[in-house]
This record gives C-alpha cells, structure tokens and sequence, in this order.
C-alpha cells in the first residue's frame, strides 16, 4: 500500500481534539502505573470498563491498541510478526497485530512508550471466539495470571432473560474476587459512583445523537470515531463526562446555527463495520459529493444502545450485566437489527455503506442479513465491500474508492442528478 | 465387513434413513454442535439429525455470509438454500463458534423452517454457577421441545433415551479402542464412517450393527500388516474420511481421533440417576470442543489419547475460517512438541480442494516419523 493514499480524518469539532488528548492521557497513566509496579490488564472482549475505572486498574484492551497501531501504520508490521509465529493471515487484525506487538523482539519507539507488558490478563468470550483464543496463547507465553469471563449470548433481543443476566452478574463478581488477589480490593461505593458515571454519559450521548440526527448533520462520523474514545474506553469516569457535556454543547451550537460537515448536504450516509484506522480520511471522501457519512455503526459500540434509565447505580454489577449483553455486537444479531431499522428511520440515511474485515467473524457475517432487512423496510440501498480495518497490507485506495463513487453517484442519480 | 458396509451406505445414502423417519411419521430435527442434548429431542419423540456437509462447493451461501467464515458451516447453509435440506422439521443449535451462532439468525431469517433455537450454554465448563445457569436453559429447551413435539416428555421417557445413546456411546468406544492394537481391527477411515452413521442412525439400530462390528473385526483377516506411524489427527469437524484415508494410503496408522465425527461424539457417557441433573453435568464438565474453556482440559485429553494409543506423531487439521482450532492448534503443536510429539498443522477447505498439496506434506510427515 502506497502510504500517500492515506489520509487522516478531517474533523469540524473542536471537542475532537480533547477526546483524542484522552487517549494519550490514558496510555500516559498506564504506562505511569507500569513504572510505579502497579499490576498492569490486559483485557480482551467487552469486559466492562466501568470495573477498571472503579478500581483503577491500569488496562489495555485489544479492542483499543492494534486501533493506534493502525493509524501509525504499524498494524501491518505487526500482524507479519504473528504470521511467522504460525497464525495465519485469516484471524482478525486485531488479534495478529496484538499478538505480534506482544510477541516481537524489535518494538518501535511509538509501540513501545505505549505498551507495558502485562501481569495479568482477562479475557472474555464477548462478542466473538477469537477473542479469548489470544489471551490464552498470550497468557502462556508471559506465565500470566488469566482469567476467563464467560459471557451467555443474547438471542432474545431487547428482553434479555434474567437468568442470563444473573449468570454473568455472577461471573463479574468473581472476577473482581480475582482481582483482589493483585491488590486491587472491590470497592462497592466506587463501582456504584462508576455506574453512574457511565449512565451520565449515556444521556448526554443520547442528547448529542439527537442533534446529529438534524439534517445538516453537525458531526459526522470522521469527528463520531475519534469522539468514541471516551464512550467506549473511558464510561464510568469524570473526565469522559467532562468531554461529553463539551461535546453536547458543540454540537448543539452547531445544530442550532445550522452548521453542516459540508456546506450542501446532499445525501446522508451510515459505515457499517470497521472503517480503516489507518486511512480515517476515507470518512470524508464521500463530501466530495456532498455526500456525509453522518455515523458509524461503530460508535454504539458498548453498550450505547442501552437507555440509560436501565443503569441502576444501586445495583453496578447488574447494570453493567445489562449494558454488556445487550450491546450490538453480541453473537446473535437481534439487537444489531433493530439498531439498523433506527439508525437508518430516525437519522433520514439515503445509503450504507458496508465494509467485510478479513478476519472478522461477527460483523461482516450479518451484512447481508442487515442490507435485506432495511431495504425491505425502508427501501434505503447497501454497499458491501471488502475492507480491514485493521490490517493495512491490502488496502486498495482507488478499488475502495471506485465502490464509493459508483455507490454514491448512484444515490444521487436517485434523488435528482450528481453535483458538478 | 458386512456390518460396516450397511453403515458406511447409510453414510453415503442417508436419504434411506430420512424416508424411513418419515414413514414412522417423525419429525426430524437437525442439529448442530455436540453440546445439543440429543436425548431431550429423542424423548420428546423426534429424531436428532447431526448436519454435515456435502462434497458440492459453496455457491448460493457466499452472497449470505461473507467467504472469510468458516467453510463448513457455509457449506451446510449452502446445503439449506439450496433446499436439500428440507426434510427437516427444524433446527437447534448451541453456544458454540462464531459460524454457528450466525447460522442461527441466516436460518431464521431465509430458510423458515418451524423451528429454529439455540440453547444457550455456557462456554464455561466445570463451574457449579455454569451448572446452576445451564440447567435453566435445560429446562427451557425441554420444553420447547414439549411444545413442538406435543408430547409430555416424562423423566422415564428421558432416562430411557440417555440409558439408549449411553448404549450407542460405549459401543462406539469399545470399536474404537481397537485401534489400540498393531495392526489395527479397524481403520480411521472405517471408524468414521461407523460412527457418522450411528449419529444419524436410530440408536436401536446402531447398536446392533456396532456389535456386530464388534464381532466380526475378530475375525477379519484384512488387517493391516505393516500399519506405520501411529498418528493422531485432531481439529476442526471431519466429515468425509479423505484426509484419514489419505493418512492411511501414505503408510501412516491412524491409531486415534479427536473430532466431532468421532471420539468427542461418545467419549463419555451421561452419568447420573435423575435424567436432568445428569445432562447438566454431561454437557457443563465435558470440554471437548476449543470454544469451551479451559483449554487444559482438552490438553490434557489429548495427552491422555496420545499416551494410550501410542501415538508418534499429531496431524491438527484446521478447517479454512475454522477460528477455534486456527489458534489451537498453534497453542498445542507449541506444548505437545515440547514434549516430544511432532506436530503438523494442515489447512485446507472443507471440500478438500487442496488435497495433492496435502498428500505431499503429509507423506513428508510420515516419512519423518518413520
């Protein structure tokens, strides 16, 4: 892949630019907690952030990491690694790029003032196979202490079955009994200020997700990736409060002064699937056409489907049993339908575009599923391609640009000629 | 053998047994992974059918589900669109990998049959709150099962269909620890065959062609003389015995196999009085499938084949997209290698596509053990 085909996203808000000084800042406590000997997580699958931060456990997830490396470009480099340790080029990039950051001998100096070896690992089985797999190996490989968290699937959709609540709620707690035996007791009071935290910054995510509904949208999804940052690492924390009730307050500004992403907003689009970490900039291609993807399906990730009056504060555990097995991203796709039917009736979205990760095997498996079912109801056309967001090495710029002009010119043509 | 050649036709024409199911008047449900409890199926008076796939190539599934998921799980969705699967009354499926647990919602939405459920296990094995939550949706499926039936199913009923596939269970066993003998009563090859068709076999019937397995593989006079490296093949779900008879015709002796197909389907039996309690523990301390956890305990199982049988030399066969066993399989060839076990890990499509390139690296592998 030729690196000038890459472009970082352009974004309109200047609460961006906080949401992403918190990511650095949290690799900065992490690393800082490394130093002072703290026991450093590594944590695989969507364990509850809340509990980390209620502890103040210095973590890193893989959801999160082979993201960075991405944007550097490193992702490529890293997955190599883990090739020619015997994984084959077919499991997720997250997975190869985290597996070969923690397995090279020669890390880079952006990898390395980032990336702390782990003292202990947790894994969980939520949402996909894979992502216990990886911490097993690498538990092994580092003699780590691990722990699985088994998580029930939610085939019942929006009405999960309390048995399945209970059942996690109950592997939670013994998690938390695992980790006290690193020092980091449970501590009832900062779970429940945690979760209400968290619940905080779900209503102010719904009320910022109102405005973006307004046409022309006042965030799209280039500032919608960067601003994730603090809903899905960083719930159950003041500083991501912080950034959301700035962000609300931009984006209402914006709204009310009818401030667009583009100056005409001429067809309104969504990302389904991952978009490329390494190439942000491609969320804003599309403008060209005034064109403007106004989310990502990404950004529901963790849980912000749920209403946030289900977080009970009182009840931590259950309200963080909840948030997690109704997220999107679970196994089974009830949950991951009715986001689309929403997202596409109340956000006025005239096309999807949908991306297939390589090695993923939960997302890309229901686009078809998705592209029938809201098509069949709100008559609102999908793209599918082959795209990793992950994995730079087989990036194909102008392929993946062709589909999104044919795509949008299309779409255009539909509502009444392209712009010239 | 005669007994073995009436299975392996049941293998080869299973429609004979479908048209006999259906001139009993049942109803047929298929089934997918081993954690599927059979018996609560079998009580409530239906047949449970394993879903295998077909030596076809995928066509009309690779526009449902992407091509990067696993080929076996296309292929029998491939199978279900293109209708050949429509003698099924309906489907259940359990907690297990990525590409079942997306069956379940594809199978809803664009096959429709009467039926389709999914238990939700636990991936947890050998925890008492994994028993506690499990046996709850247990419960659940029995009485699903009630309902679509529209038969009481009655702790008798149920501990008589345990004590029947117990049956089926042990026999297989008895059959398979044959191969612990050099030569060997009964290839892998022949093994597969036996046990894929007493899975899809009423278990009356199975049981008694397995004993005249029995019977007759003390007399067989075509063993196997000169038998070679004892090997065990392992990984993803083997549903056609050419890989094994690949093995086999290399000179090597498929002396043991850990599959779905064959030794994870019957090595141990439900144990315990009251017909409920004991599915439970069947199902919650039985990790037998890499999606479960703890790893150790299929570590340790495999060891446990490789000391028993003898075996010099692993063949860890992943099926393409086959996550579970991809990472596995890089995990165990690391810890059996260290202790002395050869290791080769194979790739390849469900349909076996690349098979010549197989039999080279395969006969490269026993040429090593030799």
């Amino acid at each position: 892949m030729a690196e000038e085909v890459t472009s970082r996203a352009a974004t309109v808000l200047q609460t961006t630019v906080e949401a992403s000084r918190s990511v650095r800042w949290y690799y900065e406590k992490v690393t800082a907690a490394k130093k002072n000997n703290k026991p450093v997580v590594w944590a695989f699958g969507l364990v509850p952030r809340e509990i980390w931060h209620a502890l103040d456990i210095p973590v890193v997830t893989l959801e999160h990491f082979p993201l960075l490396l991405a944007a550097k470009q490193l992702s490529g480099k890293y997955s190599q690694v883990a090739e020619e340790r015997g994984f084959t080029r077919d499991i997720c990039a997250y997975h190869s790029c985290f597996l070969g950051a923690a397995l090279s001998d020669q890390l880079d100096a952006y990898t390395e003032k980032r990336f702390p070896s782990p003292d202990i690992i947790v894994a969980s089985n939520f949402p996909c196979n894979q992502e216990v797999k990886t911490p097993q190996y690498l538990a092994e490989h580092y003699k780590c202490p691990f722990f699985y968290l088994d998580a029930p699937i939610n085939p019942w959709g929006e009405e999960i079955k309390k048995h399945a609540v209970e059942y996690y709620e109950t592997n939670l707690e013994r998690l938390l009994v695992f980790l006290e035996k690193f020092g980091y007791r449970p501590d009832w009071a900062a779970l429940q200020e945690s979760v209400r935290l968290s619940q905080h910054l779900l209503r102010l995510w719904n009320k910022i997700v109102d405005y973006r509904k307004k046409a022309p949208t006042p965030m799209g999804a280039a500032d919608g990736y960067i601003c994730l940052y603090p809903l899905f690492q960083l719930p159950g924390t003041g500083i991501a409060v912080e950034i959301y009730e700035r962000l609300l307050n931009e984006v209402r500004q914006r709204a009310e002064s009818g401030l667009g992403v583009v100056d005409e907003e001429r067809v309104r689009l969504i990302w389904a699937g991952l978009p490329p970490a390494y190439n942000l900039g491609l969320l804003n291609y599309p403008e060209r056409y005034g064109a403007v993807v106004v989310q990502s399906e990404l950004e529901w990730i963790g849980g912000a489907i749920l209403d946030p009056e289900a977080l009970n504060a009182k009840k931590p555990l259950e309200s963080l049993a909840r948030k997690t097995l109704l997220d999107f991203v679970n196994p089974t796709y009830s949950n991951r339908i009715n986001l689309w039917k929403r997202l596409t009736r109340e956000f006025k979205i005239d096309g999807i575009i949908a991306v297939n990760k390589r090695g993923c095997r939960n997302l890309p498996a229901g686009n078809r599923l998705i592209k029938d079912t809201v098509y069949q109801e709100s008559r609102v056309p999908m793209i599918i391609f082959d795209l990793d967001g992950v994995d730079n090495r087989e990036y194909d710029d102008a392929q993946v640009k062709a589909n999104i002009d044919t795509f949008v010119e299309s779409l255009l043509s539909k509502k009444g000629g392209r712009k010239q | 053998m005669k007994s073995l050649e009436t299975m392996r036709r049941y293998v080869r024409e299973p429609q004979l047994l479908i048209n006999g199911y259906r001139a009993l008047g049942k109803k047929i449900i298929g089934y997918r992974c081993l954690y599927v409890p059979e018996e609560i199926i079998h009580a409530a008076g239906m047949v449970p059918y394993p879903l295998f796939g077909g030596p076809e190539p995928i066509s009309l599934a690779d526009s449902y589900l992407q091509p990067y998921i696993c080929e076996f799980i296309r292929n029998v969705f491939d199978r279900a669109l293109e209708g050949k699967l429509k003698f099924l009354d309906g489907l259940v499926l359990c907690n297990t990998c990525d590409a079942v647990r997306k069956m379940y919602d594809h199978w809803r939405t664009y096959i429709k049959t009467h039926l389709c459920y999914i238990i939700n296990n636990p991936q947890e094995t050998y925890s008492n709150h994994a028993y506690s939550y499990y046996y709850i949706e247990l419960q659940n499926f029995r009485l699903e099962m009630e309902n679509f039936s529209g038969q009481k199913i009655t702790d008798e009923n149920l501990a008589r269909s345990i004590s029947l596939y117990n049956e089926t269970r042990s026999l297989l066993k008895k059959a398979y620890l044959l191969r612990k003998q050099d030569p060997a009563a009964l290839s892998g090859a022949e093994t597969l065959d036996m046990v894929m068709a007493a899975m899809i076999m009423p278990k009356e019937e199975a049981n008694t062609l397995i004993r005249d397995v029995l019977k007759e593989a003390g007399n067989r006079v075509d063993r196997r003389q000169n038998s070679g490296p004892r090997i065990l093949i392992t990984g993803s779900i083997i549903d056609q015995p050419a890989l094994i008879r690949l093995v086999e015709e290399m000179g090597g002796m498929v002396a043991a196999d850990d599959l779905c197909t064959t030794s994870r389907y019957f090595w141990q039996e439900v144990k315990g009085d009251n017909p409920m309690d004991a599915l439970c523990l069947y199902a919650t301390q039985r990790c037998l499938c890499p999606c479960m956890h703890p790893a150790e305990k299929r570590l340790a199982h495999l060891q446990e084949l490789i000391r028993e049988f003898a075996v010099e030399g692993v063949i860890y066969f992943n099926i393409k997209y086959c996550d579970p066993f991809i990472f596995e399989g890089v995990m165990f060839k690391e810890v059996l290698e260290k202790t002395g076990i050869p290791v080769m890990v194979l790739e390849a499509g469900h349909d076996l596509s690349g098979i010549g390139q197989l039999k080279t690296r395969v006969q490269a592998f026993i040429e090593m053990l030799w």
